[in-house]
Formats: C-alpha cells, structure tokens, sequence
C-alpha cells in the first residue's frame, strides 16, 4: 500500500529530515512511526501525501508512483488519504457538519453524496447528535473526532494520523486510538505518528521506530524502545 | 455536476468579496477611478477629433462669377475643376440661389428684408463651392485654376486657409491627451497593485480553510477560481458604476461641448448614448483584464496548490 525505496529528503545541506529509507507498508496495517522530536516523523508522513517532493528515491502508493507527480494529480492522491494532522484543524465558524461538508464541497462532490455520507462518517466517530455544534462547543476530544469523520469523507484506502492525541488527556487519547483501531478494522491502512509509549506499548501493532532520519528498528508487535 | 462545481466556486468567490468588505470597496474605488481617467481621456479624444474634422468641414473655396458670365461658362468652370483628381465636389449657386439663402438667413431682420424688396436687381454673384478631398490639396487646386484658361471667368474667390488653427488645436489636443494617457497609466498601475494586495489579504485571511482544501484533495478550480471570480466581481462592480457616474456628467456637460460645434452635427451625448453598449463593454474589458492579470499574478506567488 506504501512504498518508499532508498527515500531521502534533504531540505539543505545541514539539515537532512531522512536518509536512506526503506519501508514497505501493506494493505490493512496499523503500523506506528515513534521517535524522538526532530528526527523526520512527519516528514515521511509529508512525503507520503505530496507535500513534499523526495530529493532522492521513490514512493510508490497503492501502485502509484507519486515520486514525481504532478501538481493536477495530487487532488487524487490526496483523496485516497484521509490526513489527521495536529495543527490541521476545524474552521471554527462552521458546524460540525458545515466543516464535514466543507471537505466534499471542494472536492466537487454532488449534494446527493453529501447528504449520505455524512451521516455515515458522523456514525463512525459516534457524533451523530452533534452535528450542529461549533467546533468551541465540543471537547478537544470530540473535536479531534470530527477531524477523523472529515478525513473518512473520500473512503480513503489509507489513514495517516500526525500526532493526533497531541494535547488530550488520557481518557480521550484512549478513545481517538480506540476509533482508529475501528477504522482499520474495516480494513483502512493507519500510519500513526506519536510520542506516546503508552499508546504503543499498549497496541501491540507494527512499530517503526526513527533517530535522526534513519530506521533504527522496525518490529512486528512493537513497544517504544527509546 | 458542472452546475453544482461552478455555484460552490461563485459561491467561494462572493464570500471572499463579502469577507473582507472594506478591502473590497477600497479596491473596487480605485478601479472607478482608473476606468473614469480612462474614460475622460477616451471623452476627450472624441470630443477633439470630432472638433477637428468640423473645422476642416467648413473648409471651402468660393469662386464667385461676374453677372456678366452667362451659365454655361460657368458650368463649363464647373466641369472643369470637377475633371481635376484633388477635387471632391464642386457646387453650383446660381444668383437665384444665392439671394434665397440670403433672405432665409436674415428672415428676421426688418432692415434687411426692406432693402431687398426695394432692389431692383440682384446684387449676389453667382458663386462655385469647391471641395477638395483633402485639405492639403486646396492651394493645389487654386494654383492650377489661376493658371487655367477659366482663370479671367472668375472675379473674385475666397479661400480661409484653416490650417493654422487646425494646427494649433491638434497640438493642444494632443498634448491633453498625453497628459491623459500618462494619469491613465498611473491609475492602471495603481489598480493593478490594490487589486493584487486585496487578492493576497484574502489568500492570507483564508489561510487556514486553503490548507484544509489542500489537504482533502481540492480540485485546484475550487482553490483558485473563487479568487479569479473576486477579482471579475471587482472589475464589473467598478464598469458598472464609473457608467453610472460618467453618463450623468456627460450629460451635463454635453449642453456646452455642444455649443461648441455651431452649425456641425456633433451630439456629444447621443454620440455616448449611441455607443453605449461598446463603452460599458470596453470599461468591463479593460478593468477585468487589469484584475484578473494582478490576481493571477498573486495567486501565482501566494496561493501554494
Ligand atoms: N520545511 C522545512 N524546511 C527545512 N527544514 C525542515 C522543514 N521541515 C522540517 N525540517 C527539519 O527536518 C527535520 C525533521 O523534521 P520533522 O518535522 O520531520 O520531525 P518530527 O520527527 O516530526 O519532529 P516532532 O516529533 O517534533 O514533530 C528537523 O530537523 C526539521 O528542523
Ligand atoms: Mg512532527
């Protein structure tokens, strides 16, 4: 489902984000990215959607060599991964399901759609009753919740969360990682990005662990060994 | 599906006016004021050009005719400068003729029509109205005619050379429209630069619904074209209303330009009346073209796809 060969990205000549890597993500998988701050996690998870172009190497998702895809083609990518990031948040003047909506409006989708799918995502991330609600009158968690429902408007084949527990307390940690479980259970591929050794340790899932822009290890059922 | 993309995108762009009113009304002023410079200038062209050819208009040379030659000499005179390739057109008043116009020209004037009536004869030369085709060739003509054979028919002729005056009005009007030309330019430039400061506030006000399209895969139309619709709302509101202030001045002032074309048939207002489909088509053409150019150009630097 992902793959990068032999991926560098060197942003100038001091500062190399990632060297070397090889990783070989398959369909279905939860797999955890942890390491320390600055040592090129969300730089993979920015190569992976495009953000950024490798400086070497090759990335190939689904089959599809995005190494140099062009700028028309990215939408397409883009629509295949459903993007949790921590500073990628709500528009604060439009309700849950306005900024739900807001995602397939751009992407040209017909009302029709809309109208069904929404209901359908709210129901995943159990926010059903609150769809009418500003972003400030839900709870981070819930908010975190409604970014997950936004980015499972397309059906991506890929889950890419970047520190999505950022700042929540334990209790809604636990729920936010508890509905990305669900999501890969019905099949989705999760890439998670996190700090967290709890949550790692506690998942008992594939776990890649980074120092410096290089794998250092890469375990099947995996704890945080840093 | 088409329908459903292009309401979400007018939708887009009449938020982006609405968002930042003020910014929108300050750039939709300034392209007022560039269209109206263009306009005065367009105006003044018009008005000069129209002012130009009246007076070469009026241009003529008269021969007038002793009583004494009988008509067909004259038509043969007639004949004869008609034969000639400078000419355009040459006109016959009989003497007849002549004290007609005369008394229809001076119908209220007591005196006059008294001193006609105790006339015994008709004083009025015969008279040949000559046209040249263009205003150049008016000493050509009168040097070949004084050299000609008819030469000792004519017994007096009366030719106005205006090319002094057509001189000197061109010279002015062309120096007004330099002037003009040059604020024009400024304004344009002006315009160009407000307009692509609104579009790169507006990009950097949407920053964060721009990154959220970005990421949940946008078509590129629905990031760009919203700003592209802006800008176009921009330069209509702007056509539309520098029209709604130029034809009530126009018309105010058209009274007086009018005064200035005596005898010549120039409307200043029905000449704008007349063209205003072009005019409001060019104000649209010209200020959508300056919008559109600077928000391309902002959304080109500012707007990462
Ligand atoms: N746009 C950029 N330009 C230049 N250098 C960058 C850029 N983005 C990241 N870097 C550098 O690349 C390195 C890796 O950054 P990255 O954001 O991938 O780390 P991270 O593992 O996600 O860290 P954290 O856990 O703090 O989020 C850092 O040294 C960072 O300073
Ligand atoms: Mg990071």
């Amino acid at each position: 489902m992902i793959k990068l060969k032999n991926v560098s990205k060197i942003y100038s000549e001091d500062t190399v984000a990632v060297k070397n890597i090889n990783l070989h993500i398959r369909p279905g998988e939860f797999v955890s990215i942890v390491g320390q701050s600055g040592t090129g996690k969300t730089t993979i998870a920015r190569l992976i959607i495009a953000e950024e172009k490798p400086t070497k190497g090759k990335i190939i998702i689904g089959g599809w060599d995005i190494t140099d895809i062009k700028n028309s083609e990215v939408p397409v990518l883009r629509r295949q991964i459903g993007v949790v990031f921590q500073d990628f948040k709500l528009l604060p003047r439009k309700t849950v399901l306005e900024n739900i909506a807001f995602a397939l409006e751009v992407s040209g989708a017909p009302l029709k759609k809309i109208k069904t799918i929404i209901p359908q995502v709210l129901k995943v991330v159990g926010l059903e009753g609150k769809a009418d609600r500003f972003p400030r009158q839900l709870s981070g968690g819930e908010q975190q919740r409604v970014v997950i429902a936004r980015s499972l408007v397309h059906r991506p084949k890929i889950i890419l969360a970047d520190e999505p527990t950022g700042n929540l307390d334990a209790i809604n940690v636990r729920e936010i990682i508890d509905l990305l479980l669900k999501i890969n259970k019905f099949g989705t591929t999760v890439v998670l990005v996190t700090h967290n050794p709890g949550i790692v340790n506690g998942l008992k899932k594939r776990v890649i662990t980074l120092d410096q822009g290089v794998i250092i290890s890469d375990q099947k059922m995996g704890r945080y060994i840093l | 599906m088409f329908f459903i993309a292009l309401y979400r995108i007018f939708k887009f762009g009449f938020q982006n006016f609405w968002r930042n009113f003020w910014l929108s009304i300050v750039t939709v002023f300034i392209l007022v004021l560039t269209l109206f410079s263009i306009s005065v200038v367009y105006t003044l062209n018009v008005v000069a050009d129209n002012a130009i050819n009246a007076i070469k208009e009026k241009v003529d040379i008269d021969l007038f005719f002793d009583p004494t030659i009988p008509e067909d000499k004259i038509f043969a005179v007639q004949a004869y400068l008609e034969s000639q390739p400078d000419v355009k057109a040459v006109e016959y008043i009989s003497k007849e003729q002549a004290l007609e116009s005369f008394r229809a020209e001076h119908q209220d004037d007591p005196t006059i029509q008294e001193s006609l009536s105790e006339l015994t004869e008709n004083p009025l030369p015969a008279t040949l109205v000559v046209k040249a085709k263009a205003l150049e060739d008016y000493s050509n003509i009168v040097v070949n005619l004084d050299n000609s054979e008819y030469s000792h028919l004519i017994s007096s002729r009366n030719f106005e050379d205006n090319q002094v005056v057509i001189d000197r009005l061109s010279s002015i009007t062309d120096r007004i429209y330099q002037v003009g030309i040059g604020v024009s330019l400024i304004f344009i430039l002006v315009a160009i630069l407000v307009v692509f400061n609104a579009i790169r506030m507006n990009i950097y006000t949407q920053r964060e619904e721009l990154g959220i399209m970005r990421l949940v895969g946008a078509n590129n139309i629905f990031i760009r074209l919203p700003f592209i619709i802006e800008s176009i709302l921009y330069a209509l509101l702007a056509s539309i209303l520098t029209i709604l202030i130029l034809y009530p001045l126009l018309s105010a002032v058209s009274p007086y330009i009018n005064n200035l074309f005596e005898g010549y048939d120039f409307k200043m207002f029905s000449y704008f009346t007349a063209n205003f489909w072009n005019i409001l088509g060019l104000e649209i053409i010209i200020s959508v073209v300056i919008s559109v150019i600077s928000s391309m150009i902002a959304i080109g630097r500012y707007l990462r796809v």
